[in-house]
């Protein structure tokens, strides 16, 4: 029994199962060989500490199983064995020495026998030399009547006296004959111990035999079916820890016991699931990671959105803008994305009020930048080069935008690199002293709700901006009298393109005129307000497509905004 | 010129342009957040397919909702069409749009105003 530990080099603890020192806590389970294993009073986190299970591997020499059962199971069976072929050699001896009695008795009866006949005393020569010839004989002595000695062969024995057997028979010669005398025979029973000496040594080697015998194969049996099959696991333990997840062999010739088996079939399913827990816990864990990857990439965009949308903001005007119009005007600015492409501008100059409403291609960042064209634009035509006419207005921002983004610079057949972007404008022109409202369009309509019914007034259909396909129309202004009670609105296809509804399409124009009738008698910012509910409730779950800009003015009220 | 399909997504429609076959159909939603990415290979393919020249062409529009950067590109795909057919190659618009909604149905009779040789029918679906 080598006694090898299994980590090499590493300090030997405890020994073997043998081990018992002053019991600690924990020592309970150490004596049942699981030492170095962390107790659920440690917690069940530490159960994957790095060593854990090397320390039970390094702290338990496996050989002192073998070494351990072997010396307490061979005195048992070789005091077992001993005690039973003594026991046997002793009856056996027991058995000899009394054959041998028997053997005695009756040589001595029939020497007695044949000497029995009248003048024995002087014929006994011939039987008594018959007797001299037993290999076991020792000692004869005849005597007569009186005991007196008539004949002797044989060295008379001394010392102890189960080394001999001796009998004595009479010499009866018959009624009438006399005389009469006695035999006394001695065999030695030295034979027979030497013998049961001889039987007593046999019975030692053969135990002695046995004992190695069992040894070796208690080796060989434990090595083969209990040792290296718990090596193995061991090995499997360590891997295991390393997270590297190995499974025990549970077939081949080194088989191992079944009580082992079981325990590696279990420790297999227990790698099994660790297995598909790491690599669970892994891929949460990585989820885990992007997700907060996303949210902070997200935050940081957010964040962003709403620093560009404070500007955005800041460029749009004030609910004050037309204070001194007598205007009763409501507005609604909801970007999709935070910032987005629609844009309005109100403005009171000389005397006019004048109201844009701008829908850029695309919302969002992209949307916002070209918000910023048109608001530099416009403040340029309103302000340097003085228009007052709406669709001159429009055709100075047309100008100005496709300059600012190049768009005349190519040859127009719309290479995919370049700007193709535009906008749809809306602008209507107050004129309070003479009473008329003049409005121009290019893809953005007018609607006017008075006495209960709307009128819609389509602009151009082409918007402003974009590469030149040489199919615009040019653009017009048409001029409306102001009413009392009238109200217009200026709004983004954002506003009517609101999907939802039971058969899933777009509320249009009409469905958002039908609304604002409905809620006609509201004062302005609730019919604004009523009409934005009612886009939700109509869009139910579905998700806004655009962003929405909706300007909207009522004569004859007071001024005020939202 | 080999055929374009492309899957439709929340955002951008059904593409299927067998140009082999002659018919081209656009179905879904569209409003990609960059509608010039989306639509600027369909256009050249396009072009390049009218170049060849060819049999009768077919071109489905079925869309319920585009923004306006997609009606832009729709008006860009439907220009070399209607130069096409200027120059004699038979072309079929139609414009499908669910019933009742007025809406597309308007967009469609915007576009159809653009057209004087190509054939542009509106097409009124009764199963949404």
């Amino acid at each position: 029994m080598s006694g090898e530990p299994l980590a090499r080099g590493a300090p030997r603890r405890g020994g073997s199962l043998r081990g018992a020192g002053p019991m600690r806590r924990g020592d309970a389970l150490a004596g049942l060989g699981f030492a170095g294993v962390p107790t659920t009073q440690d917690g069940g986190a530490d159960t994957m500490r790095p060593g854990a299970l090397r320390g039970a591997a390094r702290g338990r020499n496996l050989d002192g199983l073998v070494h351990t059962l072997f010396l307490r199971l061979s005195p048992v069976i070789a005091a077992v064995v001993l005690t039973t072929q003594v026991v046997i050699a002793w009856v056996n001896y027991g058995d000899q020495i009394r054959i041998e009695g028997e053997r005695a008795r009756m040589m001595a009866d029939m020497t007695a026998r044949a000497l029995a006949h009248p003048g024995w005393t002087e014929t006994y020569g011939p039987q008594l030399q018959a007797l001299g010839l037993d290999p076991a004989f020792r000692f004869a002595v005849l005597r007569d009547a009186a005991g007196a000695v008539v004949a002797r062969l044989g060295e008379e024995p001394r010392g102890r006296s189960f080394e001999r057997i001796q009998v004595s028979a009479a010499i009866e010669p018959g009624p009438d004959a006399r005389p009469a005398g006695s035999l006394t025979l001695v065999l030695s029973a030295e034979g027979l111990r030497a013998n049961a000496e001889k039987q007593f040594v046999m019975v030692l080697g053969a135990s002695l035999a046995l004992i190695l015998a069992f040894a070796l194969s208690l080796r060989l049996a434990v090595g083969r079916h209990v040792l290296a099959p718990l090596r193995r696991l061991l090995a499997a333990m360590g891997q295991v820890e390393r997270k590297d997840w190995v499974t025990v062999d549970l077939g081949g010739s080194r088989r191992p016991s079944r009580e082992i088996a079981d325990i590696s079939a279990a420790f297999n399913h227990m790698v099994e699931g660790l297995k598909s827990g790491d690599e669970a816990r892994h891929l949460l864990a990585e989820l885990e990671r992007t997700h907060a990857r996303l949210a902070e990439a997200n935050g940081l965009v957010m964040e962003s959105l709403q620093y560009a949308r404070r500007i955005q903001q800041a460029v749009l005007p004030g609910p004050e803008a037309l204070r001194g119009q007598a205007l009763e005007v409501a507005v609604l600015w909801e970007p999709l994305h935070v910032v987005g492409g629609d844009y309005f501008w109100m403005e009171e100059i000389d005397g006019l009020a004048i109201v844009v409403v701008a829908d850029c291609t695309g919302h969002g960042v992209p949307g916002a930048f070209l918000t910023l064209i048109v608001a530099t634009a416009l403040d340029r035509i309103l302000h340097d080069q003085g228009l007052r006419r709406p669709e001159a207005i429009l055709a100075a921002l047309d100008t100005l935008v496709r300059a600012r983004l190049r768009q005349e610079a190519g040859d127009g057949t719309g290479a995919s690199d370049g700007s193709d972007d535009g906008l749809d404008c809306g602008i209507c022109i107050i004129d309070r002293a003479n009473g008329a409202l003049h409005f121009a369009g290019a893809g953005l309509a007018l609607t006017v709700l008075a006495g209960g019914e709307t009128t819609r007034i389509k602009g151009r259909r082409h918007g402003l901006g974009y590469r030149r396909t040489g199919r615009e129309d040019s653009l017009a202004a048409t001029t409306i009298p102001l009413a009392d009670g009238q109200t217009v609105f200026l709004m983004t296809d954002g506003v009517s393109d609101q999907m939802g509804g039971a058969s899933r399409r777009l509320l249009g124009h009409r469905g958002v005129a039908e609304i604002l009738k409905r809620h006609r008698d509201l004062p302005l910012d609730g019919q604004v307000a009523a009409l934005e509910a009612a886009l939700a409730a109509h869009r139910g779950s579905e998700p806004r497509r655009d962003d929405m800009t909706l300007v909207a003015f009522r004569t004859g009220g007071k001024a005020g905004s939202r | 010129m080999d055929r374009i399909q492309i899957p439709a997504t929340s955002r951008s429609p059904l593409v299927d342009f067998d140009f082999p076959a002659g018919r081209l159909l656009l179905r879904g939603e569209s409003y990609p957040e960059d509608a010039a990415t989306f639509y600027g290979p369909l256009l050249q393919a396009l072009r390049a397919c009218l170049e060849e020249g060819g049999g009768p062409l077919t071109f489905d529009v079925a869309l319920s909702y585009f923004n306006s950067s997609s009606a832009k590109a729709l008006m860009n795909l439907f220009l070399p069409l209607e130069d096409a057919a200027e120059e004699g190659r038979e072309v079929t618009i139609r414009w499908l749009y669910a019933e009742g909604d007025d809406t597309i149905a308007e967009a469609g009779e915007d576009f159809a105003a653009d057209f004087s040789h190509a054939r542009f029918e509106m097409v009124q679906e009764t199963a949404a």
